[in-house]
């Protein structure tokens, strides 16, 4: 099934479609219903780009590769399995996206892959309730997120499946094609080593 | 943040360590899971551990990002008129040059030139050809050995 992703979204998507599940729309899809296509892309395009922007780091890029990724999901959707979770599909997409999006930084022109310069473009937004611990809470987010650029690319991605994307075991072994009892290790390395450098205080700038 | 976020040393547990995220995430069989509960009631070490990595679990999913406007969406890549005319590109590209390129090979296999120079104007376009392929073999190696090759891109 090709879908004409140059015909513009449609402006608003009916209740029954929002309503729907993501297994309802893919089937929907998968039959050619143009609501459900529209409604199906709005609702993956959120998660697409935040990951890609966790793996990434850079919001231009992160955008660049969630479209990308959006338009493979719709040339591949045949490809799902009936009433299978399209997530981890999606996540598969973006975060091999993003892996190649690297590998063609690191060859053209030997770039760090991850900016631990503040002015990235990267904003955090914080709705912790009172003032102190509003300030607290952002520090630690913004310590996290600066440290998380330090780990290898491999940690970076479990950390983020887990504890960003908020992935199940089973749908980050799909995703990376790995035993569970792999994640489960990795992610252990991947959270030790981010405990270290916010112990070391390489955290970021802040830590002194 | 005055804090410190310390790394613990190893203590006496009889499981993998890294089955304290296992149980962190709620994601152990029942047996490892009772097992590991038990060893952290006896051991503050490990207990410790659990707890930092649970506040910067917790720290981290509630981390949230500025994201897109709407109209940032519209403007998708590679729609299909694009990505059609794109292959027809470069179908008709490939076709003009093999054109060429035959034509060229008959001109200079059929003109009045001596032998030698033929042979060595053959050799320079030969070994320039062989070149490529090496690269294009290569190329085609390292894309059927890559472990990623198997998932969805």
């Amino acid at each position: 099934m090709t879908l004409d992703l140059d015909r513009p979204m449609a402006p608003s998507t009916p209740a029954a479609t929002a309503a729907a599940t993501d297994a309802d729309l893919v089937a929907r899809t998968r039959r050619g219903d143009r609501e459900a296509a529209d409604a199906l892309a709005r609702r993956c395009r959120r998660p697409a780009y935040l990951l890609a922007l966790q793996l990434l780091r850079d919001p231009d890029d992160a955008l660049d590769v969630a479209q990308d990724a959006l338009l493979r999901l719709f040339t591949t959707l045949h490809r799902v399995e009936p009433g299978r979770p399209i997530r981890p599909w999606l996540s598969a997409i973006v975060r091999n996206r993003a892996r190649d999006l690297m590998r063609r930084r690191k060859v053209r022109r030997a770039a760090p892959l991850v900016s631990d310069d503040p002015e990235t473009g990267v904003e955090l937004i914080d709705h912790s309730p009172g003032p102190a611990d509003h300030a607290e809470r952002a520090e630690l987010k913004a310590r996290i997120w600066r440290a998380l650029g330090t780990l290898s690319e491999g940690q970076r991605e479990i950390l983020v499946l887990r504890d960003y994307q908020d992935l199940k075991y089973d749908e980050i072994a799909a995703v990376l094609r790995v035993p569970i009892g792999t994640v489960m290790s990795r992610l252990h390395r991947a959270r030790k080593a981010l405990r270290e450098v916010l112990g070391s205080g390489d955290g970021g700038p802040s830590d002194g | 943040m005055a804090e410190r976020l310390t790394v613990h040393p190893p203590c006496g547990r009889r499981f993998a360590e890294e089955l304290l995220s296992g149980y962190l995430d709620d994601a152990l069989t029942q047996g490892d899971d009772q097992r590991v509960r038990l060893h952290l009631e006896d051991c503050p070490n490990c207990r410790a551990q659990v707890e930092e990595m649970s506040k910067l679990r917790e720290v981290t999913m509630s981390t949230r990002f500025v994201e897109p406007r709407d109209d940032q969406w519209d403007e998708r890549p590679r729609g299909t008129a694009s990505r059609l005319s794109r292959g027809v590109g470069w179908l008709l590209v490939v076709a003009w040059l093999a054109i060429v390129a035959g034509f060229a090979a008959w001109q200079f296999a059929t003109s009045p030139e001596a032998l030698t120079l033929k042979t060595f104007v053959f050799a320079g376009v030969l070994g320039v050809v062989l070149l490529f392929l090496s690269v294009v073999i290569d190329r085609v190696k390292a894309m059927k050995t890559d472990r990623y090759r198997g998932i969805e891109k």
